[in-house]
């Protein structure tokens, strides 16, 4: 036996010293990242909520508890009913979804009850939250959810179909794909820098010439804060009512503001390319044989497009909406370029309101809260994404 | 999909195409032919058309490249911008290929643990990391020096993220050979790993590359001074501050496209490659 040990203590303590010294090179490899990463990536975020419990304006000053979120929403009680008309709203849509197909199901009935119900409550409770919260912030929630609405549909919508185009057998696919590509790559400080000019309240820019063109006055443009559905209704409506509720659910009414709209121009040259390539992408992984069977079935164009095209794109399609929608809540370099005061704010999503509140106003502490509350939305998003993506992928 | 198609459809198909195409190029040809006219004339002969004579200028101002170089200090912006970008896109490779190396092919302690910690910052949008970025970057005194522009990027999980994808492809029994040779990891991973990577480092060069050069927000935040801005926080203070200067603003934004164009156009293939595949971060 003792020899036995003798002849195996070389190999194991050698496999062992092995083992440590590819122990040392792993960590030696991963140093420099893991170290950088954790400083500038990992520990902020716990700094952040640090920070956010404070006065902090430059230099940190007391420590204030929740006293940032409190001037944020105002009511803990008004955010507490919110969340919860919020969560009832989530709920009812999880049964809706889980009941499809299943015709006349117990599931279905009580989810419809529970998204009325829901609805009708963020409708009676949300005006008097965003009275008493922070005015700038929920302003900042409206154009950025007006900006989502204007911009994610039309560049799925423009995207797919220029991806249709681009999927085609045709000639020189490579230069269109290079020059779609374009408008995202160049820094858009750049390219907005000529949408300011395009978009000028000038009667000769580019805007108010397309304007001219159907016999129209020019515009402000991207000095214009009143909402387009307002400005189309000959400004007709007004706010005058005395209710909370009522002047509320108006300035929704009113719409996004011409500079906004101004704004989502760009975006839409921006995405649309891209969204573009990523869908020829999508359409080049579905299956041959799907469409040859749809043929041999005698499937109409249309028919093939709707029960094959689009849901074999599902996947591509919640990819880029979740994209998008998180980068308008993102969104800043072009926003920063194209925002003029005169449009009062009416153009700043979220993240350009957090960055004011830090850079213009230094209040450190109250925008630190700021971006915990864009983290905490931009989290839930990509958490249902996860899901919505789980579910499909194993459907499709 | 793909059928006989009559020639008119295709030539319809075609035409859309084309005038897509040209939407996506106009405002470039705005940018170049008014950053050559004369100041009076991006006031008094100005058109967004490219068939409009008034779109372009009489005489091409060349000297407005000068001028916005020198006097509106683009010139300066460049060379920060050239190098912010080259020290960021260095160390993002060196760092990310030494880890994806590390996650890919060795075995340590708590490796799988790490690795899902730093994707999870992926998640972590930059406006939540602007702050306490900008406090402990004050706290070092970076603020208007160079490492404040370079340090805190030099590192990335996505790059990481992708670079391993990649690596775990090679097959072990090629490093596992090397290894009797008496070669180390860092050899291995230059003379073995690295050299059959040229397609997936090139991804990461270009994606660090745009992604650099096109940052504003933080640069925004940490220059005060014009030592080390680069050009796109130069030219957006000349957008929001100076007045009617049109030619000098079309000029500094030619300046600032022209490299990204220039690499785009080079290895245009990869490019559109990289992008369908990954996307950018921002």
């Amino acid at each position: 036996m003792p020899r036995q040990r003798v002849s195996l203590q070389p190999r194991r303590s050698g496999r062992r010293a092995r083992a440590a010294s590819e122990n040392l090179t792993g960590y030696l490899f991963i140093f420099p990242s893991v170290l950088l990463i954790s400083v500038f990536g990992i520990f902020p975020v716990f700094f952040t909520l640090y920070v956010s419990l404070h006065k902090w304006r430059i230099k940190r000053g007391r420590f204030i508890g929740l006293a940032n979120y409190r001037e944020m929403f105002g009511s803990p009680l008004y955010l507490l009913l919110v969340i919860a008309a919020l969560a009832c709203i989530a709920l009812a849509v999880y049964l809706i979804g889980r009941a499809r197909g299943k015709r006349g199901s117990l599931s279905a009935g009580s989810g419809v009850f529970l998204l009325v119900i829901g609805l009708a409550a963020l409708a009676l409770l949300l005006p008097y939250l965003a009275r008493a919260g922070d005015k700038g912030m929920f302003t900042s929630l409206r154009v950025t959810v007006w900006y989502s609405l204007g911009t994610v549909p039309v560049q799925l919508a423009l995207g797919l179909l220029l991806a249709s185009f681009l999927y085609q057998k045709i000639p020189a696919k490579q230069v269109f794909r290079v020059i779609y590509l374009l408008p995202y790559i160049v820094p858009s400080v750049a390219s907005a820098a000529v949408f300011e000019r395009l978009f000028s309240l000038k009667p000769e820019s580019f805007a108010n010439q397309v304007l001219a063109l159907f016999g129209r006055p020019p515009a402000q443009w991207l000095l214009e804060p009143k909402g387009i559905f307002f400005l189309l209704s000959g400004e007709r409506m007004a706010v005058v009512s005395e209710s909370v509720i009522a002047d509320y659910w108006l300035s929704w009414a009113q719409g996004p503001s011409l500079a906004l709209v101004s704004i989502m121009f760009f975006n839409w040259w921006v995405f649309v390319g891209y969204n573009a390539l990523i869908y020829t992408n999508g359409l080049s992984n579905i299956p041959r044989q799907l469409y040859e069977a749809a043929e041999v079935d005698g499937a109409g164009k249309l028919a093939v497009f709707f029960k094959i095209t689009l849901p074999m794109l599902s996947p591509t399609t919640y990819f880029l909406t979740l994209l998008g929608i998180i980068g308008t809540f993102k969104a800043f370099a072009h926003i920063y370029v194209l925002r003029h005061p005169a449009a009062r704010g009416e153009v700043d999503p979220m993240s350009v309101q957090i960055f004011f509140t830090f850079f213009r106003k230094s209040r450190f502490g109250y925008a630190a809260a700021l971006s915990l509350l864009l983290f905490a939305i931009v989290l839930v998003l990509t958490l249902v994404q996860r899901r919505i993506m789980k579910e499909r992928v194993h459907y499709g | 999909m793909v059928k006989e198609r009559s020639p008119w459809l295709q030539a319809v198909l075609l035409l859309l195409l084309i005038l897509g195409a040209f939407v996506s190029i106009i405002p470039f040809l705005f940018m170049v032919s008014h950053s050559l006219k004369t100041i009076a004339e991006t006031i008094t002969r100005s058109s967004a058309i490219p068939f409009d004579p008034k779109f372009w200028p009489r005489v091409p101002q060349w000297s407005n490249y000068r001028v916005a170089w020198q006097e509106a200090r683009f010139g300066l912006y460049f060379r920060n911008s050239v190098i912010i970008t080259a020290i960021t896109v260095g160390g993002i490779v060196f760092t990310s290929s030494l880890s994806a190396y590390a996650f890919a092919k060795l075995r340590f302690v708590g490796r799988d643990l790490i690795f899902t910690i730093l994707l999870s910052t992926l998640m972590i949008p930059q406006t939540v990391l602007l702050i306490p970025n900008f406090i402990i970057v004050a706290k070092l005194g970076w603020i208007d020096r160079l490492p404040a522009l370079t340090v805190p990027f030099l590192a990335s999980a996505f790059h990481i993220f992708l670079l391993r994808q990649f690596f775990s492809q090679i097959p072990n029994e090629l490093i596992e050979v090397a290894k009797i040779d008496g070669a180390t990891h860092l050899r291995s991973l230059i003379s073995i790993v690295l050299p059959l990577s040229k397609a997936p480092i090139f991804t990461v060069v270009f994606l660090s590359f745009i992604y650099t050069w096109n940052l504003l927000q933080w640069p925004l935040v940490v220059t005060q001074t014009p030592r080390w801005r680069p050009i796109t926080v130069g030219l957006s203070m000349f957008i929001t501050e100076a007045g009617p200067e049109t030619h000098l603003r079309m000029a500094g934004a030619v300046i600032a496209v022209l490299p990204v164009i220039t690499v785009y156009f080079i290895a245009q293939r990869q490019f559109t490659e990289a992008i369908t595949r990954s996307g950018l971060k921002e």
